[in-house]
């Protein structure tokens, strides 16, 4: 017996080494972590039991037969994170280049059908030069597998990519189906091809990370939700993600003893949102004001900035931000605040977490750049995502909220449960400038004095309708409050929801504006 | 298809246009545009023209492709740009100034709302292209951080 246990020993110690120490030191000088590093930073020490750890390729071709492949450079297994069970792949650089094998594959296959079956997330951590090509098509059907397995989950159980390395081609789809992207600057690089083919083909000159790195991502693409300067920040961001998140589509998002946000915050709140509908304040105050001890995890907030989304508390309970954010472009929507707000609503309706939404946008962005890029059927996701919902929807108008852009942020009218609105709220059909050329064109213009009589005008009408208290008469408002009452308004809203039932139709699925 | 002449330092080039369908499919390949035979003036040589030093680089010689998306109007890599057209309604910085990242170098009244415009990075002000009352487009350069 003992015969067999030192073997048993001596198979594992091989296995786990990996590339061996050599390319383990060349992972630690380029500042990334090691695969099976990664993992002991997710999950609770002590936790992880590791599956397929003998799994090794079976590819004779192009001197394949030579190859040594321990765990076919993918760790994977399940482990629990804050006490709860997920499921984990991580790719191993130092093997083969992390590159994707039919085995590696088959692994990664393996932790998803269980996740699926077993209603726990799943975390992919990528490092991976990409297809192993001396196997061919069976690699590449390996990827294609990955990508189907995504799908059938999605909406199942949370699913996060974690890009410390390399992802390039066909393995950037598999993130990108995924519900958040977590990047290492300098480290993760994702693109559909790189700068070499791109150079070749339109002559255009860019490095890796420019092409595809963190920053590129966060700021231009809207392809990773969260970046961080090194991997260590990067786990213990991840690890406060999944605080929000519940294990599956039909368990409660995770609970925690409630919190009141900092002290002050009721009284600070009469004082953020400018009466002056012409001046620009930031939406996150208002966030952090009302959520349990101030702390609110903003997603993609360097893309389509325009738009913040986010997770925080309330009472203890994990909900959905989403607000307007007047200090860039105005709070305007456009094209990548839509595809970034549908898409969260969306994740938060999958995952049963009620949505919060701060109004104030004076429209759709104008302009042919928009126009030409399709605004109108990303626009309409907004509308979409919104209307399909089925979680508690709590609406808050802070100050605008003007025609089609009014609609599609969360109104009565897409079916919001609440609408909550501030004094200085304006709901209207359009804003008091544009309604009073309409309306009083035959006024204006038989006027002596045409410009002083549209400024009386335009007055008139911000007067008479430029209030919360016209959509309150008409009920789009349910309830117009102080500021200061905002927490324990949403609260009881919310509170007011919790058990809440909607039922539709039964069919196989709709059809969003993509 | 259309020919000119044009006279570039006295170097004289003939030039074909040709006008492109809506879609902007080109029908023939594109013909490069080449030097004719410089032309001996025939003027007296005080007033000929200098031929260029260098013989001008036939740019567009090289099959290139079509669809590399050109700028407009290019802005320099220091400046900071309009992200609305609107009205400039104050400059809160002058040439010369160091300024910090994220601090508001001007307001810009679009959409209704008094915009502020931030530093994209720390430096210092080295042009400043708008007053206040100017108008913006889309992407003009409000000023310039090196």
């Amino acid at each position: 017996m003992s015969d067999r246990l030192q073997d048993l020993a001596a198979r594992r110690k091989k296995a786990m080494a990996g590339g061996g120490p050599k390319r383990m030191e060349r992972q630690h000088q380029l500042g990334k972590w090691t695969a099976r590093e990664r993992i002991a930073a997710l999950f609770d020490p002590g936790t992880f039991v590791e599956l397929d750890l003998f799994t090794t390729h079976r590819s004779t071709l192009f001197g394949m037969d030579k190859a040594d492949a321990p765990a076919d450079g993918v760790v994977t297994g399940y482990g629990a994170v804050d006490g709860r069970l997920m499921y984990a792949f991580a790719q191993d650089f130092t093997v083969l280049g992390g590159s994707l094998g039919e085995m590696h594959a088959g692994k990664i296959h393996k932790v998803q059908d269980l996740a699926l079956k077993s209603g726990a997330p799943i975390i992919g951590i990528a490092d991976s030069g990409g297809a192993r090509i001396q196997e061919g098509i069976d690699a590449l059907n390996g990827y294609g597998e990955i990508f189907r397995r995504n799908t059938l989950a999605s909406g199942v159980v949370p699913q996060i990519s974690v890009i410390v390395g390399p992802a390039a081609g066909g393995a950037v789809y598999s993130p990108a189906i995924t519900d958040f992207v977590l990047m290492a600057e300098g480290i993760g690089q994702m693109y559909i091809t790189g700068p070499q083919v791109i150079e070749s083909v339109t002559g255009e000159k860019v490095t890796h990370e420019e092409l595809g790195g963190a920053h590129t991502h966060a700021h231009r693409s809207g392809n990773a939700h969260l970046t961080f300067a090194t991997e260590a920040e990067l786990f213990l961001g991840l690890r406060r993600l999944l605080r929000y998140i519940p294990s599956n589509n039909t368990a409660q998002p995770p609970q925690m003893e409630p919190q009141e946000p900092p002290s002050g915050s009721a009284e600070r709140l009469r004082g953020i949102v400018p009466a002056d509908a012409n001046k620009p304040y930031d939406v996150r105050d208002v966030i952090h004001s009302m959520v349990d001890g101030g702390d609110f995890l903003e997603l993609q907030p360097e893309f389509a900035r325009n738009l913040v989304i986010g997770f925080g508390r309330v009472e203890g309970h994990p909900v959905a931000m989403i607000g307007n954010q007047p200090k860039v472009l105005a709070g305007c929507l456009d094209i990548d605040a839509s595809d970034k707000l549908a898409r969260f609503v969306r994740f938060a309706d999958a995952f049963s977490i009620p949505l919060v939404t701060f109004v104030d946008t004076p429209g759709y962005l104008p302009g042919t750049k928009q126009e030409y890029g399709g605004i109108i059927r990303h626009g309409a996701k907004v509308l979409y995502a919104y209307s399909e919902a089925t979680v508690p929807k709590v609406s808050i108008i802070l100050r605008k909220a003007y025609g089609g852009a009014y609609l599609a942020m969360c109104s009565r009218s897409l079916g919001a449960d609440a609408v909550l609105a501030f004094p200085t709220a304006e709901v209207a059909v359009m804003g008091p400038d544009g309604a009073a050329n309409i309306i009083f064109r035959g006024e204006i213009d038989s006027a002596k004095d045409a410009v002083a009589e549209r400024k009386r005008l335009v007055e008139t009408y911000r007067a008479e309708f430029a209030s919360p208290y016209i959509a309150a008469a008409h009920g789009y408002v349910d309830q117009v409050i102080d500021p200061a009452e905002l927490r324990p308004a949403v609260a009881r809203a919310l509170w007011a929801m919790r058990h809440k039932r909607e039922e539709r139709p039964p069919k196989k699925h709709g059809n969003i504006p993509l | 298809m259309r020919r000119f002449r044009i006279t570039v330092n006295g170097l004289a080039y003939e030039v074909e246009v040709e006008e492109l369908a809506s879609d902007g499919a080109v029908v023939a390949p594109e013909p490069a545009v080449q030097p004719a035979a410089p032309q001996t003036q025939s003027r007296s040589a005080a007033a000929a023209p200098q031929p260029p030093a260098a013989a001008p680089a036939p740019a567009a010689a090289e099959p290139r492709p079509k669809s590399v998306p050109q700028q407009a109007a290019p802005a320099g890599a220091g400046a900071v740009t309009a992200p609305l057209p609107g009205a400039v309604l104050d400059v809160k910085v002058k040439v010369g100034d160091t300024v910090k990242e994220g601090q508001v170098l001007a307001i810009l009244e679009a959409m209704k709302m008094e915009n502020e415009i931030t530093a994209p990075r720390a430096g210092k002000v080295s042009a400043v292209h708008v007053r206040p009352g100017s108008a913006v487009g889309l992407g003009d350069a409000i000023l310039e951080i090196e």
